[in-house]
């Protein structure tokens, strides 16, 4: 909903981000699958933003995601919703605010939420099975060479 | 060595240029390689048939150099390979190691041939880096002792890329110091050489030479000094026994080869696996954001408009030559009809035809 801010005149700014008054803040939800794989929706009266914590199990992984992340960070301004920078212990955030609302489908804003939050742990998992099946390929053809 | 074929493409092309000539060519020309090889190439009319080579390496590995030029070996080895076609001069040219007279009038008939000649020329290179080397493995067994036993002997083929031969009794031990710019580098390098110990651990390359990785450096080499032995990439260490070598000539050419492109050939592994990374990222992305541009009540136009500053939704536009010639010509009318100034036109847009600006309800206005 349209809100303009309550402390500046002709201000209209997203309250999840600011906080300038409690009242216009709603309760946080944070949904754990364990400590290396949540979700923090935090919700207000103009506003919301999703943070997500993508499972990084091993070094491969781990540098996947911060790759693939980071690469979706610097085209931020493709994805309306997307925020540039993560909140802290997270590694991507969504910050949807009333406009994005009034010029998307409500439904199929979640739609790409949550199809981005299936899809962000499936490309991670096949990008490291292809570079480890890259490696096997490569370590072979190179031992090959000896028979 | 930063190379994977044997013969230098340049160098190739040139002798190809003499050998194709119908008229003898006057030819002088210094060719730099992988910065650490040199080659010098002159050919004059006075002499059509031949042409003369000299190479130039800043070789750092100990006994690969003499003090007036290339060891024993190597030039047997050259002797041997080209023994018609080419002439070693003695003393080479100044500032070289090695200068050869190559006598086009002995190259046989038929072109094919010529081509497999004049690639293997253009192959010295890697005569010359491999010679030590391969001398080294090819004395593998006997008593000879020129090396020494125990003893690593530090190769420096391209700088900052040295490697360690260990021969011992029963085997001969090569091991790389890894090293890479980047995190993400390392990770995929070391990918590699865990697939290529578990590889070389099953049965269907039970002949191959066995490969071991390790964070710290191999007992071997103890001793060596601090600066070679800090790595971040770990150290890869190939066994090599007697089968490995014995036989024929070109079994120990190639391996020899492959051991003086391993470097190579992880950076080339790192490379492309980065490239496809990014291949299928991009891909990705683009998959997200035509999920979103759905989502746009306006059917995603806005989105549109900020892909095309962005590069990952270009699409080339093929125009006919008649549209192409219309668009020219309608720039050049422009450009025309900017330069034609009718007195007091300013002043009447201004006045009469300006447009009033209109405030977005969206846009704040920061009050003082």
């Amino acid at each position: 909903m349209n809100f303009p801010c309550q402390e500046v005149e002709r201000h209209n700014k997203p309250e999840v981000e600011l906080k300038t008054s409690p009242e216009l803040l709603l309760n946080p939800v944070l949904i754990c699958r364990n400590e290396a794989e949540k979700c923090l929706i935090e919700t207000s009266i103009n506003s919301l933003r999703i943070s997500i914590k993508v499972k990084q199990a091993n070094e491969l992984e781990n540098i996947l995601t911060k790759r693939f992340l980071r690469f979706l960070s610097m085209r931020a301004e493709a994805f309306q919703v997307l925020r540039r920078k993560p909140v802290q212990g997270y590694d991507i955030s969504f910050l949807v605010t009333n406009y994005h609302c009034e010029d998307m489908h409500k439904n199929k804003l979640i739609d790409f939420i949550v199809q981005f939050m299936e899809d962000i742990d499936k490309e991670i998992y096949e990008l490291k099975l292809s570079v480890n099946t890259r490696g096997k390929l490569v370590a072979t053809e190179f031992l090959k060479q000896f028979l | 060595m930063a190379f994977f074929d044997k013969a230098s493409p340049v160098l190739k092309e040139i002798l190809l240029k003499l050998y194709s000539a119908e008229k003898p060519l006057e030819i002088d020309h210094q060719i730099y390689e992988f910065g650490s090889l040199q080659y010098h190439i002159q050919a004059s009319a006075s002499e059509p048939h031949h042409a003369y080579l000299s190479v130039s390496t800043s070789l750092q590995s100990p006994g690969v150099l003499t003090t007036d030029g290339l060891q024993n070996c190597t030039l047997q080895n050259l002797k041997r390979i080209y023994s018609d076609v080419i002439e070693v001069i003695e003393p080479p040219n100044e500032g070289y190691q090695l200068t050869l007279r190559i006598k086009f009038s002995e190259l046989p008939q038929s072109k094919d041939e010529c081509i497999k000649i004049i690639t293997e020329i253009s192959s010295l290179q890697a005569v010359i880096v491999s010679s030590q080397l391969k001398k080294m493995l090819w004395n593998f067994g006997s008593q000879d002792t020129t090396y020494g036993m125990h003893k690593p002997i530090k190769f420096i083929y391209h700088p900052g890329e040295p490697f360690y031969v260990i021969r011992l009794a029963q085997k001969i031990t090569v091991i790389f110091p890894m090293r890479f710019k980047e995190n993400s580098d390392i990770i995929i390098a070391t990918t590699l050489f865990q697939e290529l110990t578990d590889v070389g651990r099953s049965r269907k390359f039970a002949k191959a030479p066995p490969c071991t990785w390790s964070p710290i450096p191999p007992p071997e080499l103890r001793g060596e000094p601090l600066e070679d032995l800090s790595t971040n990439g770990g150290f890869v260490s190939f066994d090599f026994f007697s089968r490995h070598i014995e036989g024929k000539v070109s079994k120990l050419d190639k391996t020899v080869w492959n051991l003086l492109n391993f470097y190579s050939y992880v950076k080339q592994h790192v490379k492309s696996t980065r490239g496809f990374i990014q291949r299928r990222m991009r891909k990705k992305v683009e998959h997200l954001s035509e999920i979103l541009q759905k989502a746009t009540l306006t059917g995603g136009e806005h989105i549109q408009k900020t892909h095309k500053g962005h590069g990952f939704k270009k699409k080339l536009i093929r125009l006919s030559t008649s549209k192409m010639l219309r668009g020219k010509c309608a720039i050049f009318f422009n450009k025309i009809r900017s330069r034609i100034k009718i007195q007091g036109f300013e002043r009447f847009r201004r006045k009469w035809l300006r447009v009033p600006k209109l405030y977005s309800l969206r846009r704040y206005t920061k009050l003082d």
